[in-house]
């Protein structure tokens, strides 16, 4: 079940993909004041509450392998990193493009901009650490990731906190039914495949650490007959 | 030095050390700091190093933006000091766990009846030491240098709240990142890497609140505010992770455990 659930995840998301771009691009109204850019927040939106949701999920699995030493946090809170990365990326692209429509300036260092940066910069940290930390460097790692998962209520307040060129939080509510029809698909399509990618990451990981035990076995069992028999001459 | 190791290994075996837990980490953590700064005074190694570094930023500083308008001062002089913090901490934070790196120590100092919270605000008190030792140098440089940062001379009081609340963050963040690097034998290349993206916020809050110090807004305040309230931040979650970040905690766990059967 495991192994098709990602797959059947990217299936789903495979099918509702087009059809949100078809609402997005054909059946939704174009906004009146931004024009054809606005569509941009079909995919900005989405993508930024899901790299958050992987954030505070990439910091609460490196919480509990911290606390409890456990492999699959780690393996998930990898994965997550890694996914935050990428759908910060797509965040920090989109965003700008359509301030750059908006505002006449595709980046203001607004607080919200200023925090979503540094979310992206902690991550990219975090990976860095991974690929090149010595031994004991995962839970540094994990410290790493707590204090990203912190920056996530930052943002999202951001925009109450301080005086900031981004719509507030408030927006969300009073959006027509019609933004809401093209949005929630969007998000589907996205979050499903977020969510595949992340399982398959995990597994990967799972793999990984699998391998490197089963390695670990293999040359402990090499090493204990010539220890035997060092020992047995002696 | 006796003396101390005495007073550590009674107030964690005494009946009021139980009851008492934070007076006696502090007690702790002011008793490992003055004994790291005692060593320090001995050979001065992390003080002159970081000093003339800093001096060194402060010519090239100087020399850069020499030319710099009067009107565009106010915007360039909180960014001269902020990023001169950062490159000083990122060198003393280098430099901070290199006598338990080099005699390897660290397992010695972590072996030892001493709450591991108190070797974090230890190491994290020495770490603001220094630097505030630095910012001596920077913060009057600047005002010799730029006409625009008078302000830090005419209002001392409020420069020194920022230069302590600004630096304080930084030490907080940066001592529990060093830590974890000095004890996994890390390369140091990497504290560069974690150390700006988390020490970033303090940073620009301080910058903001340099900005409007400058500017002589009534924003200083408030700014000022958003500052401590980072540095609370950063202590409670630096102290918290210290220990698991250090030496993980189901390692601390068995080490507890395989105590209470000896006992």
């Amino acid at each position: 079940m495991n192994k098709i659930l990602p797959f059947a995840f990217l299936g789903a998301a495979g099918m509702i993909f087009p059809y949100s771009v078809q609402l997005i691009f054909l059946q939704t109204p174009i906004e009146q004041q931004m024009g054809t850019v606005q569509k941009i927040f079909y995919f900005h939106v989405p993508l930024a509450w899901i790299m958050m949701l992987l954030a505070v999920v990439c910091g609460v699995a490196a919480g509990i392998q911290l606390r409890r030493d456990s492999k699959r946090a780690e393996a998930i809170s990898i994965a997550a990193a890694e996914l935050v990365l990428v759908t910060g990326l797509g965040v920090l692209i989109t965003g700008p493009i359509w301030g750059h429509a908006t505002w006449g300036k595709p980046w203001t260092w607004d607080a919200r901009q200023v925090s979503t940066g540094l979310l992206w910069l902690v991550f990219a940290a975090y990976v860095l650490v991974r690929h090149y930390g010595a031994a004991g460097s995962e839970r540094l790692a994990a410290g790493l990731a707590i204090f990203g998962a912190i920056d996530v209520p930052v943002i999202y307040y951001a925009v109450k906190i301080w005086k900031t060129t981004h719509p507030s939080t408030d927006v969300a509510g009073s959006l027509p039914s019609s933004m809401w029809a093209a949005l929630w698909p969007a998000l589907i399509a996205l979050l499903l495949t977020s969510l595949a990618l992340l399982m398959i990451r995990v597994r990967q990981e799972m793999t990984d650490v699998a391998l490197d035990e089963a390695w670990i076995g293999l040359e402990h069992d090499a090493a204990s007959p010539n220890l035997a028999a060092a020992t047995g001459d002696a | 030095m006796r003396d101390a190791t005495l007073t550590l290994s009674g107030a964690r075996r005494g009946p009021r050390a139980t009851t008492n837990l934070g007076m006696v980490a502090l007690r702790q953590a002011w008793l490992l700091a003055v004994n790291d700064l005692r060593q320090e005074a001995r050979d001065l190694e992390l003080v002159l190093t970081a000093s003339f570094f800093t001096l060194v930023v402060l010519i090239m500083l100087g020399m850069s933006f020499s030319a710099l308008g009067v009107s565009a001062q106010p915007l360039a002089v909180p960014g001269m000091l902020w990023l001169s913090v950062a490159f000083v901490g990122a060198l003393t934070l280098s430099r901070i766990f290199n006598r338990e790196r080099e005699f390897d120590t660290l397992r010695a100092m972590l072996v030892a009846p001493v709450e591991r919270v108190s070797i974090y605000l230890a190491k994290a008190f020495v770490t603001l030491v220094i630097l505030l030792g630095c910012c001596c140098i920077t913060v009057p440089g600047l005002a010799l240098l730029f006409p625009a940062a008078q302000p830090f001379a005419e209002r001392p009081l409020e420069t020194v709240a920022l230069v302590v609340m600004g630096c304080t963050a930084y030490a907080g963040v940066g001592t529990l990142f060093a830590a974890g690097l000095a004890s996994s034998s890390g390369k140091n290349v990497l504290l560069s890497v974690i150390l700006y993206p988390l020490t970033m916020p303090s940073l620009l809050f301080a910058l903001v609140a340099t900005r409007s110090l400058l500017e002589g807004h009534a924003s200083f305040t408030t700014y000022l505010g958003q500052l401590t309230a980072t540095n609370v931040l950063a202590f409670v979650v630096g102290a918290w992770l210290f220990e698991p970040v250090l030496v993980g905690v189901p390692q601390q766990r068995s080490a507890r455990r395989a105590s209470r059967r000896r006992r």
